[in-house]
Formats: structure tokens, C-alpha cells, sequence
């Protein structure tokens, strides 16, 4: 972290704060997952503070995650990482407008991954429409008083299906790839990839049932 | 799910987003799969990064601090000679009602982000039968005002139909009134009668 000079480091009060983001430090250098919690801590000190520290460090976790993303749609890791640059400079932009009772963290982050995903679409469709609209594409995540709680239920759901039926669902999640294609990735039969990633939704959609 | 996933076309996208502003449940549901998209973001496996993207992105900052602070224009209604439309419509290109048979009129949407977007509105007078037909991919439409019934019920204004490519339907409005909607087909109409055949390629639905 040391060639991130911030600016704001003088004026941050000690204590508990403080202690808590070294403990999200040192749980990345591990290479650990931050828990929910910790990603919305940094969150807020982004938004607050305008801290670059913890922004970085959300861009050491989200950055080379939403690199896979992308490259999911562009087969360029330039293209993909001008995307992921364009993410994270939206989420520092609009981080005041996170609000973790609403969603997670990763889930706010992917929505905004979509939306410029989409954007990126008509652009290149149409390069005449240099304008920005950001906000044409859909931002539906709200309503929750619950997000929080949604985004564990289905966090816990994803988790409790097998490898093999996350990989399909994750597949068909994150890629404009027809069943055929991922049938090829995988190396099994159409009919196997139909059947199984009808098994693995049927299955997380049971899971999510069971839990609200 | 293709909604929240963003892999959803353009055209059917709008309606559905049509659908989801009065519509909790539905919401909910899009909330549950964008959180899904979530959990599989974190899931999935890191691609390095090249070494310079952090620095490069951080070097940004100050320029977003200069810029404007983020706000959302003052947004006009989106309408179509007098009638109110969906907000979805925001941005898109509306054509002028044209007509396209005995009580049927249709106007053209051009959707900015796909050029080939197969998007209309519709307005069918009261009792009025649409042409019996089916699909080619899954057709949505949303419903604006009035109402119109097929084998598989009433829609209503706010409600979402959603026929697969393997249904065929004949929607008959209904008497009390006419009825507007938007639809949007992520491949083309298959007519079975003639007259039907025959408009496809003049109006290009």
C-alpha cells in the first residue's frame, strides 16, 4: 500500500477505526477474502473521507474480479482493464450513493459493471453518442430494507450447490455464450449442459425459497 | 435472470424495465438475481492486472474530483401525441402513429443502444383482434393502457406478458376501450394468415 500517498491520512481519527482497517489490510495480504462488513467499512470511508486507501484496496479486491467479467464480453485485457478502470472511477463517483442497507457491496459493484457493460454496447454500436447517459441503464437495485439480508441469503444459497452447478450457472450468468458454446467449453454433451443448468436454477431457486 | 445479468436485448429490456417500475415483485426478484451477479463477481477467479492500473486509476481521482459533482438532469415526460408513456422510453426514438390496419395503429421505437432493436407501440381499437401469430425468440409486451385477453388470460395496464417462441396467440382487446402497448420481439413475428405475411415486410415487424 505504500505508494498510495493520501492526503487525508493526517486528519484520520485514531482508534478503533483505524485498527480495523489494518485488520482488513492484513487479511488481504493473506490473500483472504474482506467479509461483507469489511467491504462496506471501506465503502464508507470512500465516501466519507474520500479515502484512497480504501479505495485501493477495493480495487485490489474488485479490479482483477471485474477483469474476468469483462473479459467474459471483450476477448482484450487493454479493453477489459479501460472497463474495470471505468467501474472503479464510477464507484468513487458514486459512492455516496451506496447505501449497504440496500445491497452489498459486490452487488452494487456488479450492477455498475453491468450498466457500463451496456453502455460500452451502444457506443460501439453507435460512436456517434459521445454523450454519457449513465443513468439510462437500469439501476433496480433497491426496495431493500432487507438488501443486506438478500444479498447473504443468496450468497449462502450459491454456496450450498455443487461445484459443478455453480460453474454452469456461473457460466451462463456472466457470458453471452449460447448453451452450445459453454457445451464446447466444458467438453460434455448440449443435452447435459441444458439439463444441468435447469437442475442447478431449479435448485438455487429451492435454496432461496427455503431461506426468506 | 438475463435481465439483471444485463445479456437481455436492448428492445425487450425497456419493457421489461416498463414493468418493473410498478411492479414490487418483480423487483424483488431482479434484486435477488443483480445480488446473485454479485456473489458470482466475488466468486470469481482474479485475472491480473496489468501493474500500472491501480496508479493509472488513482492518478484519475483528482479529475473526478474536479468535474461537476454527479447530477441527474430535470427529466421530461416521455409521450406520444398527448398520451403518457412509460419512462423507460426515456432517450429512445419515437415515430408518429401510423396506421397499419382497420383500428390498428403502430409507431416504430429506435432504442439508442441497438439500431436493430424490433421495439413498437400499438394501439388497437376496442374488440379488435391482432393478427393470430407466433415467434420467432420470446416476445414482451408491456401494457400502457386498456386491456387485451388471449387462451391465457386478461392483461392489464403494468402488467408483463411474456410468450416463448414455441406459443401461439391471438390477443383480442377488449370491448370497454382501446388498448396501447409496447412490445418488443427478440426475433420476428411468424403470421399465419396472409394479410399478415403480407404487412410483415411493409411495416418490418
Amino acid at each position: 500500500m505504500n505508494e498510495v500517498s493520501s492526503p487525508v491520512e493526517s486528519d484520520r481519527k485514531p482508534g478503533v477505526k483505524a485498527g480495523r482497517r489494518l485488520a482488513v489490510v492484513s487479511s488481504m495480504d493473506t490473500g483472504q477474502a474482506p467479509s461483507p462488513d469489511a467491504l462496506v467499512e471501506m465503502m464508507a470511508q470512500v465516501a466519507q473521507r474520500r479515502d484512497r486507501q480504501a479505495f485501493a484496496l477495493l480495487f485490489r479486491y474488485f479490479g482483477p474480479r471485474l477483469k474476468t467479467f469483462f473479459l467474459r464480453w471483450t476477448p482484450s485485457s487493454a479493453a477489459a482493464e479501460d472497463l474495470v478502470q471505468e467501474t472503479m472511477l464510477t464507484v468513487w463517483r458514486k459512492a455516496s450513493y451506496f447505501d449497504a442497507g440496500r445491497a452489498g457491496v459486490a452487488t452494487w459493484i456488479f450492477t455498475i459493471a453491468r450498466n457500463i457493460r451496456i453502455d460500452h454496447l451502444r457506443r460501439q454500436r453507435d460512436p456517434l453518442s459521445l454523450q454519457p447517459e449513465p443513468d439510462i441503464a437500469p439501476e433496480t437495485v433497491e426496495d431493500g430494507v432487507l438488501g443486506a439480508e438478500r444479498d447473504a441469503r443468496v450468497r449462502s444459497a450459491l454456496t450450498a450447490l455443487s461445484p459443478e452447478q455453480q460453474t454452469i450457472i456461473r457460466l451462463s450468468y456472466f457470458s453471452e455464450k449460447s448453451q452450445t458454446e459453454i457445451a464446447d467449453e466444458l467438453g460434455i454433451p448440449l443435452g447435459t449442459v441444458k439439463s444441468r443448468t435447469r437442475l442447478a436454477m431449479n435448485r438455487l431457486r429451492a435454496l432461496l425459497e427455503e431461506r426468506s | 435472470m438475463r435481465y439483471a445479468a444485463g445479456a437481455l436485448a436492448a428492445a425487450p429490456a425497456v419493457v421489461v424495465t416498463a414493468h418493473l417500475a410498478g411492479c414490487p415483485v418483480c423487483r424483488a426478484r431482479v434484486g435477488e438475481y443483480e445480488a446473485l451477479g454479485g456473489a458470482l463477481l466475488e466468486g470469481t477467479e482474479p485475472t491480473q492486472m496489468s501493474a500500472t492500473a491501480l496508479n493509472d486509476t488513482l492518478a484519475m481521482l483528482d479529475d473526478e474530483d474536479a468535474a461537476a459533482p454527479f447530477a441527474p438532469p430535470p427529466l421530461a415526460p416521455v409521450e406520444i401525441e398527448g398520451v403518457r408513456l412509460p419512462d423507460a422510453l426515456r432517450g429512445c426514438d419515437i415515430g408518429r402513429w401510423r396506421w397499419i390496419g382497420p383500428g390498428m395503429k403502430m409507431s416504430r421505437v429506435g432504442v439508442p443502444e441497438d439500431p436493430e432493436a424490433n421495439l413498437i407501440l400499438l394501439k388497437v381499437g376496442p374488440g379488435r383482434a391482432l393478427p393470430d401469430h407466433g415467434h420467432v425468440g420470446t416476445e414482451f409486451t408491456y401494457i400502457i393502457s386498456g386491456s387485451f385477453s388471449d387462451r391465457f388470460g386478461t392483461f392489464r395496464p403494468g402488467d408483463l406478458a411474456e410468450m416463448d417462441d414455441d406459443v401461439e396467440h391471438q390477443p383480442v382487446v377488449d370491448k370497454d376501450g382501446e388498448c396501447i402497448c409496447l412490445a418488443a420481439l427478440e426475433g420476428r413475428m411468424r403470421f399465419k394468415n396472409v394479410i399478415g405475411r403480407m404487412l410483415q415486410p411493409i411495416f418490418g415487424i
